[in-house]
């Protein structure tokens, strides 16, 4: 390999641009929660309703921030980042901030996009339609563009500043955790928790995440620390929200809403993902793809030992109070809704059918997982 | 008996409540204030309707507007019930203090009603107008929006391919080392394979858009079937079909309206110069009969008004084709009416000659007509010798009836004193107890002024006023049926209307 001049050597504080983008996607993360959530308790909203800005700052901060640091790295400034950056279209600048930069371009364009599409198909209710797809891309894109940035130094640097940037790192692994979650709402609330498809839909999301970042971390917590992350950003949702009141302002309201209505209360997936990083510390030695079986095996069983109780416990009275939220309703949940009772049951062979597919989702995610997080790993850039 | 089928062709069925003629238009009292209430309804549910409202003096200081589904007598017995949202407060125009606007969110398809209080020195009023929520069309993108998103998506993929070429050619390299040619050929494989990847991702997502359009409009609407026949002995037959929409709504389940299930137009074509006001009667489920009155062989257009058990109207089209009808004298609330030919219209005439000598006069105001403008069209009756009319009577509960039909008819819509709502919808709001309103709104009602509440009669003004406005520009022929003396009069009118 030919060798170029480079004089660069990591700072020992973590530059603004990456605080600012870690600012961005806690922005995101926030607004996504608090826009579901404003949903489900005002109904109506706007573009410029608090939590679609907190949403969108992310984009902006994102493409401000990674903005900066490639013209400042291209013609500017930033120029001994040189060194250390990849070049596109004439430009240089650390991967991820190009990643970034894509995602928040990808958000400010699903805006007019969403616009257009209720005005075209009516203001639909819900997360998953082509223009939020690309919103939540996006801001996926912003996310790993963020963690990629961080890695990029991180997997230079050496001692404290190294050890500052994995706790960076395992928190915006949480983030994406978090997105990822927002994205399977629909499919896992706590009524769906003694169904099959709950269990298929997590396997193809959790593991994929907790198994790169640990993978791409030192920390011997890492996964742990992710699922972490994540259930205390939703349960503090879950406790914040609803101090604030709400009232109903569309119809139909079946059901007298006050507050914010918050979020389901989190899976507890710091139990899995703690067996996940038990199972690793003890098995650095395995083939790849026999602990990828193994992990997704582990992931489900620990997954449905705690959910499937957990679950039951979260329809008791015992459960209607303000830690676990269970007697707050949306304005349009009907009677028939608010029963404390699980969806219809699947059948025998389709509950089998729906948790051999879950098994198998575990085990691709969790080796798809480690592939990324050996490329994390080598990311110098 | 073997039938005579004759031929029937089934119109366009662009239809909303009446056809082509979405916005709803109300004219009543809320408590002491008189309003004219315009929604205009969003052509996509969920959507927002915009909120017009005119009090008719300068006494009302605020004006909030709420939406909530109406719901049929079946379904509140069942005890489903819904609460309010938090009521909007309508804004009031700086230029004239007598006009407030507002926006309202329609969630769900169907039978809606907006709630209006009105505040002002003399307390508070309220009254309740029955809207119809139906979804009318989808768009296309089109346009500079269309140009932008794809130029957007376009570097989206392009940029997305880029980056990962710029990954696995530098991403991994350490600091301050060059790529070798090794690592650009393969960064060179792994951009074409991204760049199949995002196209397969991008033709996916265009299914997806397409089907998520298809859904959508499945849940356009789609009004009931309505099939003519005639069979030996004049009956006119009319057999209803759901031609599939939404499960709820349901081909059996109307009410009467003004006493009557159906109200049947009956216009001649092509000239329109011959009306008849029907009434036929269920005979099945989603069957309807009627003797014929004696009426020409030729074409003819059908409009059928019903109102379902939850409110929701809907005007069934189609036209039938009849050799001449010897048929039965008229009976009971069914009128006919005659004009001038189509192709000799006068749309600057504003008089009506009727059979006795008498005139129906539309006092119309100087200058054109607009689209989309809510404004009362006056009708005055005068006996032969030019004096203002003074045997007026109700017919069918009201002091008079109205149908506008844009010659192309893309446009029909049959209107009373109170707008172009059914009664049978304004009587649920009344009886979902938040509108006390309704009924009341009624007995102020322009023309109404006769009625008590006791429904004893009085002697009725010469004059009837409907609150309508065009929904688009074009050539309309305007029916007005009036009862006076034991005999309904219909006057026939022309208008040419701009933009």
């Amino acid at each position: 390999m030919a060798t170029i001049s480079t004089s660069f050597s990591p700072a020992p504080r973590v530059p603004w641009y990456v605080w600012c983008a870690v600012l961005g996607v806690t922005s995101a993360m926030i607004g996504g929660q608090w826009d579901i959530s404003w949903h489900r308790s005002i109904g109506r909203d706007t573009f410029w309703t608090p939590a679609h800005i907190a949403i969108y700052l992310c984009g902006v901060l994102a493409g401000l921030a990674c903005g900066y640091l490639i013209l400042a790295t291209t013609f500017g400034n930033l120029s001994q980042l040189r060194g250390t950056a990849v070049k596109m279209w004439g430009f240089e600048a650390p991967l991820g901030a190009f990643i970034a930069a894509w995602g928040g371009l990808a958000m400010l364009a699903s805006a007019p996009f969403d616009d257009w599409w209720h005005s075209a198909y009516g203001l639909d209710v819900k997360i998953l339609s082509p223009p939020h797809v690309l919103l939540i891309l996006g801001n996926l894109a912003v996310n790993t563009g963020t963690l990629i940035l961080i890695l990029g130094m991180m997997n230079r640097a050496r001692a404290e500043f190294r050890n500052k940037l994995e706790w960076l790192f395992l928190y915006i692994g949480g983030v994406v955790l978090v997105g990822l979650m927002l994205m399977i709402m629909e499919f896992s609330w706590h009524s769906l928790m003694h169904n099959g498809i709950y269990y298929r839909v997590v396997c193809m999301v959790v593991p994929l995440v907790l198994a790169g970042v640990a993978r791409a971390s030192e920390k011997r917590w890492a996964a742990t620390t992710v699922a972490a992350v994540y259930w205390l950003f939703w349960a503090g949702m879950g406790w914040i929200l609803p101090l604030f009141p709400a009232e109903p302002k569309l119809g139909p309201v079946y059901h007298q809403v006050t507050q914010f209505v918050p979020p389901e209360f989190p899976m507890l997936l710091f139990i899995p993902a703690l067996a996940l990083d038990l199972l690793w510390s003890r098995t650095r030695d395995w083939n790849l793809w026999k602990k990828s079986a193994v992990s997704g095996l582990v992931f489900l069983a620990a997954l449905i030992a705690v959910q499937w109780p957990f679950s039951s416990f979260l329809q008791l009275p015992e459960a209607r109070n303000w830690f676990f939220h269970t007697n707050i309703f949306d304005y349009n949940a009907r009677r028939a809704w608010m029963h404390y009772t699980f969806f219809k049951p699947d059948a025998p062979t389709t509950f089998l059918l729906e948790m051999c597919m879950a098994a198998a989702a575990a085990m691709v995610t969790v080796r798809l997982g480690f592939a990324w997080g050996d490329w994390m790993r080598r990311v110098r850039r | 008996m073997s039938r005579l089928t004759v031929v029937f062709l089934l119109a366009a069925a662009s239809a909303l409540a009446h056809v082509g003629s979405p916005d709803v238009y109300y004219d009543g009292q809320a408590g002491p204030y008189r309003l004219l209430v315009t929604i205009r309804t969003p052509s996509v549910i969920p959507g927002v309707a915009e909120i017009e409202v005119r009090s008719a003096a300068n006494d009302v200081e605020t004006v909030h507007i709420v939406p909530t589904p109406l719901l049929s007598e079946k379904s509140r017995s069942n005890g489903e019930a819904t609460f309010a949202p938090v009521p909007d407060l309508a804004q009031r125009s700086k230029d004239d203090p007598q006009f407030f606007t507002g926006s309202l969110w329609m969630m769900t398809s169907g039978s809606w009603q907006v709630h209006v209080t009105a505040e002002g020195p003399q307390g508070k009023g309220e009254l309740s107008v029955p809207v119809p929520a139906l979804s009318s069309s989808t768009k296309k993108m089109q346009g500079p929006i269309g140009l932008v998103l794809a130029a957007l998506g376009l570097l989206l993929l392009v940029g997305a391919v880029s980056i990962v070429g710029a990954g696995v050619r530098e991403g991994q390299l350490e600091p301050g080392l060059a790529p070798d040619p090794a690592r650009v050929r393969r960064a060179r494989w792994v951009m074409a394979a991204t760049a199949v990847f995002v196209l397969a991702m991008a033709a996916l997502g265009g299914l997806w858009w397409n089907s998520e359009a298809g859904d959508y409009d499945k849940h356009i609407y789609k009004p009931l079937l309505m099939s003519a026949t005639l069979d030996n002995g004049g009956r006119l037959i009319l057999h209803l079909t759901d031609p599939g929409w939404a499960r709820w709504r349901k081909v059996d389940d109307l009410v009467p309206d003004h006493n009557h299930l159906m109200h049947l137009y009956v216009i001649s074509l092509p000239e329109m110069d011959k009306v008849w006001h029907l009434h036929p009667d269920r005979v099945d489920a989603g069957v309807f009969a009627k003797d014929l009155p004696p009426m020409p062989g030729g074409r003819y257009a059908l409009y059928g008004d019903i109102v379902h058990a939850d409110g929701l109207p809907e005007t069934l089209v189609t036209e039938i084709s009849l050799p001449e009808v010897p048929g039965k004298p008229l009976e009971g609330d069914d009128a006919t009416g005659t004009g001038p030919p189509i192709s000799k219209a006068d749309p600057n005439s504003t008089v009506a000659q009727l059979a006795d000598g008498s005139r129906m006069i539309w006092e119309r105001e100087p200058g054109p007509l607009h689209a989309k403008r809510a404004m009362f069209f006056r009708f005055r009756l005068e006996d032969a010798d030019g004096k203002p009319a003074h045997d007026m009577e109700l017919y069918m509960g009201m002091p008079g009836h109205a149908a506008f039909v844009r010659t192309d008819r893309s446009v029909f819509a049959h209107v009373h004193p109170s707008g172009s709502v059914p009664m049978a919808a304004l009587g649920l709001t009344q009886n979902a107890g938040d509108g006390g309103a309704a009924m009341a709104g009624m007995s102020g009602m322009a023309g109404m002024a006769g009625m008590d509440h006791s429904g004893m009669m009085q002697a009725l003004p010469p004059e009837i006023s409907f609150p309508y406005g065009f929904p688009k520009p074009g050539d309309y022929r305007i029916y007005v049926q009036a009862k006076r003396g034991g005999k309904v009069e219909t006057g026939i009118f022309d208008a040419r209307v701009e933009k």
